[in-house]
């Protein structure tokens, strides 16, 4: 706890020193391990070194992860005060705390590798706090081996980047071989970006995709994400909504500054954030548990954040990840709240808690809002710069246009469910399940990250306006979207998208409001599609059908290679090995003379070498 | 170089050993026995040759060389003009882990209880063992390299089976000292050979002719005879028979120092002798021996070498697989590391010579802190078998964190200093290309083959239920523990000495460029001066 305090004080300072003093670079490395230059595939030797980076975007991230941490230490005092398993609880959490700013702060690819795998295991382990609960346990594992596949992408991504970068690198320094993988080189990029093979270049930024979409659960790699739910709801609010799940985004900011994507690898990145932006929200729609529907909303807002980073605007992403980071912590925080009130986590329960729960309430209203996107909430702020910042790019890249306008359309489902959750839990006189009667807030030490994530959820996004902070925002020279542009065109593109939440959450009061139950829709279309988004697009049975089903039969294949094939061989080379093990064994007969007679045969053994077999070998290998 | 003080001054830590073992052997006929008197002499004596060796290497660095013939020691000797001594910096490399390995078991053979007889001889020769290693690192002519392999070989003889107690160790002393004896007479025969095929014995001498003189026949055979002789040091296979059985009948500190020590004299031998003709470019002849003309030697010896490494790493693993006596799993393991080291040797170059010798200071720590990790299990009433540690995670945890840091180690597991020393050497051997990266090759197959020994080890401690309650109580001494000394318990010593160890295993292993950065500024200076 003392310990989040601290660190958060230490990253605010880091925030505001960066901020004073923009583009500022801080890099701290020691060498690990050096080959020193020899002839051979590394001219200039090869390095690993071990560092830490501060720059504006580091100290950007760093400052969210340090805040929302201690918010969400302090508040889960109140909130997890009954539980068992309060240490490893504290501890995990620190664990993932200081794994989190470490890779924030790393200044070469494999350290931040290491604590990308880091921050996983912690992730694994927090969701399955409850490991006596199956459905956790499970949850655990899948968010394991979904992200798994994304962190294997990511290493090959690494390797294809090092091959094709080895020994490129600004003159002098060897190349980023001999430079240990570093990023930066002063306040450049260090490898020149968009130098070498196009081909290699490009499937590298793909595998990068694929890490990130991993840990950021960006389709189709998102599954894991709404069943990560099963963790106590402060983890969900830290790890799943603001700090690492953002660590994807974070790690295409930092590949697309450091390393950068070729046209095609963007055009993915764009349809992938897009798709999974309106996708996911489509999700949420008919939800009734409210962390689910916060937790597709957040990966629906990833979505956003990945399509603005593939279309060339790093900054905006990471201006969106900030914001979102603060109200969607807040909306959990919020939620939590309320789970800790009622104890139940289905919407339907709920109701009229807004009497009994004031603070929570507004908490929650001014998180919705802002996630809807309303003026002047946070979140309007930098959602809107990803819009009108995408929709400049669209006349010089018209492959940009579905992912565009499923983002655009996805502003009006984000309103919508976001409210319905609202209207759901917390309007209307009485609790539909009389049992919820006796609701009430909880401590102060809950109420506190309540009021300061809703005080950022509010004038965050404006902060975009103060110098300082767009300081942390601005890279090199100059970044399109950075602070927003107040043109015709995005006025009136703001208006558009405003209209459409305001239409969204009329929508919702129009079905929800004032303690309403929409009767479910007769007709059988939108029934069926209700069932659809339920049971998502049937993807968690497809990836559970390929699971039981498909690797099971390659698990069988593969059994029967192992037992056969590998078995076969193992227990061939068992056999053998074991019999020459016995023959040599049988060889170490303690006789002296025996060892004597051994040291002789030697002799020959190496005369013959040398005479037969050595000039033989050169002379088919043509010299050693 | 003519008075006698400049003379003491350049062999100051040779005579320091010296000294060490005169007193040593002083005492004892003043019948001044106690085990910790003696001891310290000798932790004195080698801690103040450690410290004199490192400051030579800190106030010399890496540029100068001294050279000292005998005509320079007597004037009256012009005929021995040829540097009969030459002080590399990598030969003080190699001169101060030896120091450090005989540190080691001295510090921790303080533990070994008052009751044990014998302590000033073993501490004796424990010196003048180190003293021949010492004199090995800076020899730079073949007969005096044989004769300081000898009086460290004769002393670890006499050191194998000095408590005279029991069969085994006297078994293994007999076995040590005939096959040595066999390997002593092939080294000097085939030194005898090149001083026929080369007109000298000294090694830089014959590097300036090796290739353009002498007789290609004469010349390998000479080679063949002297590389059986000191394979045997090194533990070489087919030359590594007596090991097993030695490592595993003496006492376990002597056996810490046979693998953490003297092993790698044969290893620095190996280097001394072979470097020379291996850097040797030649006229470009070929390396047919059965052609006239000008002849290279090289290549035919790399190949040799190379094919001699990946027999060592190979069997020596292999054997250890089934081994289920711990000291003589531990005796394989070591054998394999050998081919590792000698991998470097062959390739030659400074990047490949530097990873041999981190390997050579990994191999010291590693290994002699496991096998002291041994020998204090052994005072704790645990057997000699593996399935005999079963447990010993939970009852000893210190001393089972220690000895699994050391296994992780020797496996070569990332942030320990094994990994280091292979990454270096292998990457080295990539790096010189062609018949090398399949050295390589067969050393990362090898690595993958030795964790499932070193595994099974682990499991054993960590995951198997203890067979017995521990007949003796009392906590494990971690480092600077304040636990007394106590019957049954580690000792402090021995305790210091695993501590030590395993702390640099893991420190050199986080940041192993402290020593990585001089040993790679020795070896291309080491070989910057052979080529």
């Amino acid at each position: 706890m003392a310990f989040g305090g601290v660190a958060m004080v230490l990253g605010v300072l880091l925030g505001i020193g960066e901020a004073s003093s923009p583009g500022s670079y801080t890099n701290v490395q020691f060498t690990w391990l050096k080959l020193a230059p020899s002839p051979g595939p590394f001219p200039s030797g090869f390095e690993l070194v071990m560092g830490t980076l501060v720059d504006p975007i580091s100290a950007l991230v760093l400052v969210v992860v340090t805040v929302v941490g201690f918010l969400v230490l302090l508040y889960s005092i109140g909130y997890m005060h009954h539980d068992r398993g309060l240490p490893r609880y504290y501890a995990e959490l620190s664990l993932f705390l200081a794994a989190m700013s470490g890779l924030v702060i790393s200044n070469n690819l494999l350290e931040f590798f290491l604590f990308w795998e880091l921050v996983g295991l912690c992730s694994y382990l927090l969701i399955g706090f409850y490991y006596e609960k199956p459905s956790a346990a499970s949850a655990a594992k899948e968010a394991f081996l979904v992200t798994r596949v994304g962190d294997v992408m990511f290493l090959l991504g690494i390797f294809l980047f090092f091959f094709v970068y080895a020994t490129k690198g600004p003159a002098g320094t060897g190349g980023w071989a001999a430079s240990g993988f570093v990023f930066v080189h002063g306040a450049a990029p260090f490898v020149p970006v968009g130098t070498g093979n196009a081909t290699l270049l490009t499937i590298a930024g793909i595998m990068i995709l694929g890490g990130a979409a991993g840990k950021s659960a960006q389709f189709p790699l998102h599954v894991w994400l709404p069943d990560a739910m099963e963790g106590p709801t402060t983890v969900s609010a830290l790890i799943h909504a603001a700090t690492m799940v953002a660590a994807g985004v974070y790690l295409l900011a930092v590949t697309s500054l450091f390393l950068g994507f070729t046209a095609l690898d963007q055009t993915v990145i764009v349809a992938i954030g897009g798709f999974t932006a309106f996708f996911a929200a489509t999700m949420a729609l008919v939800h009734p548990d409210i962390k689910r529907v916060i937790a597709y909303s957040t990966v629906s807002q990833l979505g956003y954040m990945v399509l603005a980073v593939g279309a060339g605007f790093t900054m905006v992403g990471l201006f969106h990840l900030f914001t979102h980071a603060f109200f969607k912590a807040l909306l959990f925080l919020a939620a939590g709240s309320v789970i800790h009130a009622v104890g139940t986590q289905d919407l339907f329960k709920m109701g009229g808690l807004r009497k009994k729960m004031r603070l929570t309430s507004a908490a929650f209203a001014i998180g919705g809002l802002a996630l809807a996107g309303i003026p002047p909430f946070a979140g309007f702020w930098s959602k809107d710069d990803i819009l009108s910042s995408v929709y400049s790019t669209l006349p010089s890249h018209p492959a940009y246009w579905p992912a565009f306008l499923l983002a655009f359309a996805a502003v009006f489902l984000t309103a919508y469910y976001i409210f319905r959750a609202w209207f759901l839990a917390f309007s209307g006189d009485k609790p539909r399940d009389p049992a919820l009667e006796h609701a009430h807030e909880g401590p102060w030490v809950m109420a506190v990250p309540l009021v300061v994530l809703s005080a950022v959820a509010i004038g965050g996004g404006l902060l975009v306006y103060l110098p300082g902070f767009a300081g942390l925002l601005l890279h090199g020279g100059g970044t399109p979207g950075i602070p927003p542009t107040l043109s015709p065109t995005d006025l009136l593109l703001s208006t558009a998208s405003v209209l459409l939440a305001v239409g969204g959450i009329l929508l919702a009061w129009r079905l929800w409001g004032n303690g309403r139950v929409a009767p479910l829709p007769s007709s059988s279309a939108v029934r069926s599609v209700r069932q659809v988004l339920l049971a998502r697009y049937g993807m968690k049975a497809a990836y559970d059908w390929i699971g039981t089903k498909g690797v099971y039969t390659l698990a069988r294949g593969a059994d029967f290679f192992d037992r056969f094939v590998i078995d076969g061989t193992v227990h061939g080379f068992e056999r053998t090995f074991g019999g020459l093990s016995d023959r040599l064994r049988r060889i170490q007969t303690g006789v002296v003379s025996d060892y004597a007679s051994y040291v002789v045969a030697g002799l020959i053994a190496v005369f013959a070498l040398m005479l037969l077999l050595a000039p033989y070998l050169l002379s088919r290998l043509g010299g050693a | 170089m003519s008075s006698l003080f400049d003379l003491a001054g350049t062999f100051a830590p040779e005579l320091v050993l010296l000294a060490g073992a005169l007193l040593v052997f002083l005492l004892d006929v003043l019948k001044l026995r106690r085990l910790e008197l003696v001891g310290s002499v000798s932790v004195g004596a080698s801690l103040l040759a450690l410290a004199l060796v490192v400051a030579d290497l800190g106030f010399a660095p890496f540029a100068s060389l001294r050279t000292l013939s005998a005509a320079q020691v007597n004037p009256s000797l012009s005929a021995l003009a040829t540097p009969l001594w030459t002080f590399t910096s990598l030969g003080l490399v190699f001169q101060g882990m030896f120091l450090l390995a005989t540190l080691l078991v001295s510090v921790a053979s303080l533990s070994r209880g008052s009751k044990e007889t014998g302590g000033p001889i073993f501490f004796g020769l424990l010196l003048l063992a180190t003293l021949g290693m010492l004199l090995v690192a800076i020899s730079s002519d073949l007969i005096f390299l044989l004769l300081a392999i000898e009086l460290s070989s004769i002393a670890t003889y006499v050191l194998v089976g000095y408590t005279r107690r029991g069969l085994r160790p006297l078994e293994a002393a007999m076995k040590f000292y005939i096959i040595g004896a066999v390997s002593s007479a092939l080294s000097f025969f085939g030194a005898s050979l090149l001083f026929g095929a080369y007109g000298t014995t000294n090694l830089l001498a014959i590097r300036e002719v090796a290739g353009t003189v002498g007789t290609p026949i004469l010349a390998l055979l000479g080679y063949a005879f002297l590389l059986s002789g000191l394979a045997f040091k090194a533990t070489l296979v087919p030359f590594h028979a007596w090991a097993v059985d030695v490592y595993d009948g003496a006492p376990s500190d002597v056996s810490a120092f046979l693998a953490g020590g003297t092993k790698k004299v044969g290893i620095f031998a190996v280097l001394l002798v072979f470097l020379g003709p291996i850097l040797f470019a030649g006229a470009g002849g070929s390396s047919n021996p059965f052609q006239g003309g000008p002849f290279t030697l090289g290549p035919i010896l790399q190949v040799t070498l190379g094919t001699l490494a990946v027999v060592t790493m190979t069997v020596g693993n292999v054997l250890a697989l089934l081994q289920k006596e711990m000291k003589r799993l531990l005796a394989y393991s070591s054998i394999s590391q050998a081919g590792y080291m000698l991998l470097g040797v062959t390739i030659g170059t400074a990047p490949a010579i530097a990873g041999a010798t981190f390997q050579v200071l990994a191999h010291v720590l590693m290994k002699g802190g496991a096998f002291l990790v041994v020998a204090g299990v052994a005072g704790l009433g645990i057997g000699p078998l593996v399935d005999d540690w079963r447990g010993l995670g939970s009852r000893r945890p210190l001393l089972s964190v220690a000895f699994a840091l050391l296994l992780l180690s020797l496996a070569g597991v990332p942030l320990t200093i094994g990994f280091v020393s292979k990454f270096v050497l292998f990457s080295a051997a990539v790096q010189a290309q062609g018949f090398f990266v399949w050295l390589a090759v067969a050393g990362l197959l090898n690595s993958a083959l030795s964790v499932f020994y070193y595994a099974r080890v682990l499991k054993v401690i960590y995951f198997e239920a203890p067979p017995a309650p521990l007949p003796t109580g009392g906590a494990v001494v971690g480092g600077a523990g304040p636990e007394p000394l106590r019957a049954g318990g580690l000792g402090i010593g021995r305790a210091v000495a695993i501590g030590v160890a395993t702390a640099l295993v893991v420190a050199l292993g986080v940041d192993p460029q402290p020593l990585l950065g001089p040993i790679q500024a020795a070896a291309s200076h080491f070989v910057f001066f052979w080529r």
